[in-house]
């Protein structure tokens, strides 16, 4: 396939053998996509577009995803303690430990009684706001 | 398994807290915390040895006064050492997954619906929306360190009487539940004391609906929700446990 466009493109200039490449490369990369986008070029040209710009737009995003996500874990592993993800973090800052939030998250899921001593060492430098304002209690009528 | 990496970078003390994991894992396969099933690997004791930079590769480079020799390649030339990989090790210590370097993804064995926890949960005299709340979150997955929003990693609720769920204020006349059947003139509009007359579990499943992502996982986690009109459910099989409950406002003052 490669060779025939070759010797065609001597006789009918160049356009036509970088047509065929640029269709290949775009069925290559439209794998797997639903429907006509993935057979049909004038289709699949839009959403390979599409998806490369989504791309370049994720891999920015999924550094903040995967810190939202351990900074969810770490609240929730800090709960099981009866410490929030604030207190905790701002107890760490004090003591200037300097795991990230990574390590922190898996220390919580697979570590746990080395999460829990960091989680004292944060409690013993920062006990926590006692000054909370109650809300008035709800009465039914 | 999980203490052989990165060890070196951890402070002494951790060591300790380690040796201790290593002693009590071995013991019993489940952790003894609330919520956490995570399957722990078989640990070695050989681990817990304080590793600290491994001598036994110095061996030609003691001879040479280059600098940065922690850690040489004996296969890497002698007479100019690249700085850039003067700490990497021509053999990686631990042969295994990397868990540290990679945020943990549970695998299909994480969460099995039968290994999951149930909780039962009296509904009698509690407000409606923090006990949903408090349900949502169990359901979700919310309160365990291995949550993950893609998988289902939550707990099953069982929630009994109710027909007895309280709200505060004049909700019981005043707040109104609306459907629409789709067509012209076919919005019903019915109020909470109507709703709980006539089908009262539907209270509460339309409250913990609303808190749960919508989403086809969110239509799944909502089936793990069973709401039980009387005091008694059909799910002993399964040995609920109670609803640990941490809101001190949700039992309503009369």
């Amino acid at each position: 396939m490669w060779s025939s466009n070759r010797s065609m493109s001597s006789s009918l200039g160049v356009e036509r053998t970088k047509k065929k490449m640029n269709k290949d490369k775009i069925f290559k990369l439209a794998k797997g996509f639903r429907g006509r986008a993935k057979n049909c070029i004038r289709i699949a040209r839009e959403r390979v577009e599409k998806a490369l710009q989504y791309s370049y737009r994720d891999r920015r995003n999924k550094k903040r995803d995967m810190r939202s996500l351990w900074i969810r874990r770490i609240n929730a592993g800090t709960r099981l303690h009866g410490v929030n993800y604030g207190n905790f973090m701002h107890g760490l800052l004090k003591e200037n430990i300097q795991l990230n939030r990574k390590v922190l998250s898996e220390l919580s899921m697979h570590e746990p009684y080395t999460f829990k001593s960091l989680v004292d060492i944060s409690r013993n430098a920062f006990p926590g706001n006692k000054n909370v304002v109650v809300p008035p209690r709800k009465v039914a009528f | 398994m999980a203490l052989l990496c990165g060890s070196a970078s951890v402070t002494p003390m951790f060591l300790s807290h380690n040796t201790n994991v290593a002693v009590t894992v071995s013991a019993s396969t489940k952790s003894s915390f609330v919520g956490f099933q995570f399957h722990l690997p078989k640990l070695s004791f050989s681990s817990s040895v304080p590793t600290l930079s491994p001598t036994s590769f110095r061996v030609r480079c003691q001879e040479d006064s280059s600098a940065a020799a922690t850690v040489a390649a004996s296969a890497a030339a002698p007479v100019t050492e690249d700085p850039r990989f003067a700490c990497v090790e021509p053999e990686p210590r631990f042969k295994g997954p990397d868990i540290w370097n990679k945020s943990w993804y549970p695998k299909a064995a994480d969460h099995v619906n039968t290994e999951k926890t149930w909780y039962v949960v009296d509904a009698t005299d509690k407000v409606l929306g923090r006990l949903a709340s408090t349900i949502a979150i169990h359901i979700r997955g919310k309160n365990l360190a291995t949550y993950t929003p893609s998988v289902d990693m939550g707990a099953f609720v069982i929630v009994v009487n109710a027909e007895k769920v309280a709200v505060s204020g004049k909700k019981r006349t005043q707040k109104l539940y609306r459907r629409h059947s789709g067509r012209p003139g076919g919005m019903t509009v019915e109020t909470f004391a109507q709703l709980q007359n006539r089908i009262p579990e539907r209270i509460i499943e339309h409250a913990v609906r609303g808190m749960l992502p919508k989403g086809r996982l969110g239509r799944r986690l909502f089936t793990h929700l069973k709401v039980y009109k009387g005091p008694d459910h059909p799910h002993a099989a399964q040995k609920p446990i109670d609803l640990p409950i941490r809101d001190k406002r949700i039992q309503l003052q009369k």
